[in-house]
């Protein structure tokens, strides 16, 4: 008891200072009382985890949109995934003697915790987004993260909801003797392999042929297929087709549903496609998920769509990391675009802009499919030299440092180039006033007449 | 050229800090759009370098410890980096390549941790940490703008790379930035260096095809997007380099 007096006092003291709580209280708790996430999850009724290398928190938190549609679900801060972070999402919802309120969890769990929380929790769906390793082993054996994945996997009651397009996570369902469903893109909907596809490509974890692919969608994710074994992609339960911002799942032989997703890029469609098939295995109907997804307030500057004319698509950028996957959802969008990249240099973006040489712009000219790239922020000057190097042609490079002028400019040749959607990438101190200038080229494209409309208004408190 | 113009990249896999990529890409891009064929060699950790069919070489920066490692690597051959660079090959060192090219370089903690003694130049331990951006004043490059950010302290008695218009250089005290000596070229400009000052890329590139036996007259190339970026740092950071 004393380790959930403290947890919750440090919730509560962290709550009055402003701050987010995240994994310390869960830490303090867990250190005065070590069986406590078991004692806590052993009160949930029903658990849904999502386990993987991408796409876990989007997943996650698309999934407890779709189950708060049905009733209440607690649900972990993103990126709190870890032991402690389970525990604090936990203490967030349980009485000071020691009740837990709300007896339905959907947790977003880190790979190489699961092992350590699998026991404790009542976990019956366990989704399992993609798993990608750092390096490639032919010989079948398995690092250390995907046998912790599978050791879960085995010791788990949950029946599994797989990436079938992921050949690693689908060794994992093949091997953990659990049920399991699987969801996938629609073929029809795969690239031709590039250069980091065909260099990258996997190994069968089974006889250690290379893997033949049909065709990616995006990483090592696509129509796999063993030249040597009987190891081959599944064909998916949930098979779902994205275009436009709507992806249209099919569920075995029923009418397909088509979905609004409140997030862009065929990297989240994924994620949309895991949290449908997960909300569907746990029992939800498609009303119920299409009303859960409406709520779902999509996280300032990721992938966030703008209804201005034609379509702008937030991003925000930090560090070559997370600019690199950035680009690589944008590169998996196929089609002509517009890119504007805003780079400012204030303290709270880093003062160095070196980064932008270290990130892998490259992505951008090699899609082949970018008609224009507009430079902007505080070195703007910077970034369009970089787009010079990186391959992109001259005339095909502008500098605008003028935020809302690049804004502007970056639409008009959009839409002249036959609506275009636009992707606007900002640096931190760049993002709030991009989004502030993309309401505002909301509102200007909106008919005379027309009302505000929810979407802004939800943005308006982002 | 019937041979490529080769650039060897020393230990980009320990020596990364600070984007010496871009330096990599810079030099290869100006390169291709002469066409001049070109061929970059990256050495990987604990490995040698194979001067002699080398036409220009890249020592970038890293943490303390990988510089040690490279520092181990490099003493061994010693003799033969002397040989090349009496010889005039060109080479091109930032940030701790730079300290790596005198006789010492200090650590925070006091210790000293031996260069190549290629110059007759050290690098004490400062107590604050010289970050920003940096504008100097080249005879022979003219403006040359970029990021500085380093805790060695150097002083060298060569000729010195520029005059600092703005920031810290060198040592922070005497007003002087880098080093030139024969065709090397030693700096603590980063961000990356080579980007914006294509004046001092395109030396570079001449020096490296001279050393190779080749013509060296260079097709100047449309440099406005470069010059733009030069002019953007000094107008909106650096606007005390203006007036000097």
């Amino acid at each position: 008891m004393l380790g959930i007096w403290l947890g919750k006092l440090a919730l509560w003291l962290l709550r009055l200072l402003g701050r987010g709580a995240t994994s310390f209280p869960g830490r303090l708790a867990l250190r005065v009382s070590p069986g406590l996430l078991g004692r806590l999850g052993g009160q949930l009724r029903r658990c849904v985890v999502v386990t993987g290398t991408n796409g876990k928190t989007t997943t996650a938190s698309l999934l407890a949109a779709a189950l708060n549609a049905e009733g209440p679900w607690l649900h972990n801060t993103e990126g709190a995934n870890m032991a402690q972070g389970l525990t604090t999402a936990l203490l967030a919802h349980t009485s000071w003697t020691g009740r837990l309120r709300v007896r339905q969890a959907v947790l977003e769990v880190d790979e190489a915790t699961l092992p350590g929380v699998i026991d404790k929790l009542p976990v019956r769906v366990l989704v399992l987004t993609n798993v990608f390793r750092d390096q490639l082993d032919r010989y079948g054996e398995l690092d250390t993260t995907m046998q912790k994945i599978l050791d879960a996997v085995r010791r788990s009651k949950a029946t599994l909801v797989v990436n079938g397009d992921d050949p690693l996570a689908r060794h994992i369902a093949l091997e953990g003797g659990r049920p399991v469903s699987y969801y996938g893109l629609n073929p029809a909907q795969a690239a031709q392999p590039h250069r980091d596809q065909t260099r990258d490509g996997a190994f069968c974890l089974r006889c250690g042929a290379r893997l033949a692919y049909d065709g990616f969608f995006y990483g090592g994710l696509g129509l796999y297929d063993c030249p040597s074994c009987d190891f081959c992609r599944p064909h998916p339960d949930f098979l779902g087709s994205y275009e436009d911002g709507l992806l249209r799942v099919v569920h075995g032989n029923r009418p397909p549903q088509v979905f609004r997703l409140p997030v862009r890029g065929l990297y989240n469609a994924y994620n949309a496609l895991a949290a449908i098939a997960a909300a569907r295995v746990v029992g939800l109907d498609s009303d119920t998920i299409r009303a859960g997804l409406a709520r779902f307030r999509p996280p300032l500057g990721r992938m966030q769509p703008y209804a201005t004319s034609p379509e702008t698509v937030l991003n925000l950028v930090k560090n070559p990391t997370g600019c690199d996957s950035v680009l690589q959802a944008i590169t998996s969008e196929h089609g002509a675009k517009v890119v504007c990249i805003a780079i400012n240099d204030l303290a709270a973006d880093g003062r160095d802009v070196s980064w932008l040489w270290d990130a892998d712009f490259e992505t951008l000219v090699e899609a082949g499919d970018v008609r224009l790239c507009v430079t902007s922020g505080l070195r703007a000057e910077d970034m369009a030299v970089r787009m010079k190097y990186a391959g992109m042609a001259p005339d095909a490079i502008v500098c605008i440092p003028d935020l809302e002028g690049a804004l502007r400019f970056s639409l008009a040749a959009a839409r002249d180039a036959g609506d275009l959607p636009v992707y606007a990438l900002t640096t931190y101190t760049a993002l709030y006033p991009a989004a502030a200038i993309l309401r505002r080229l909301e509102a200007e494209a909106r008919p005379a007449g027309a009302t505000g409309g929810r979407a802004v208004q939800e943005r308006g408190t982002a | 050229m019937a041979r490529p113009l080769r650039i060897l990249h020393l230990y980009p896999d320990l020596l990364n800090l600070y984007a010496d990529r871009g330096n990599i890409l810079v030099l290869r891009r100006r390169c291709e759009w002469r066409g001049i064929p070109v061929e970059v060699q990256p050495v990987p950790r604990g490995e040698r370098p194979d001067l002699a069919h080398a036409h220009l070489v890249l020592l970038g920066g890293g943490s303390d410890r990988e510089q040690m490692l490279v520092a181990e690597t490099l003493r061994g051959m010693r003799e033969d980096l002397r040989a090349a660079v009496e010889a005039g090959l060109p080479l091109l060192a930032v940030c701790g390549g730079y300290q790596l090219l005198g006789h010492f370089y200090e650590l925070a903690d006091g210790r000293r941790v031996e260069g190549l003694g290629l110059l007759d130049l050290e690098t004490t331990a400062g107590r604050t940490r010289l970050i920003g951006n940096i504008a100097i004043e080249s005879p022979a490059f003219g403006t040359i703008v970029g990021f500085e950010n380093h805790a060695g302290r150097t002083r060298h008695r060569h000729e010195p790379l520029g005059r600092v218009l703005a920031g810290h250089g060198n040592n922070g005290e005497d007003g002087w930035e880098g080093v030139r000596y024969r065709n090397v070229i030693g700096t603590y400009i980063h961000g990356p260096l080579l980007p914006k000052n294509p004046a001092l890329a395109d030396h570079l590139i001449r020096t490296a095809l001279e050393y190779a036996g080749e013509p060296a007259d260079l097709a100047p190339l449309p440099d406005d997007l470069e010059q733009a970026a030069q002019q953007a740092v000094l107008e909106r950071r650096l606007p005390a380099a203006r007036t000097r």
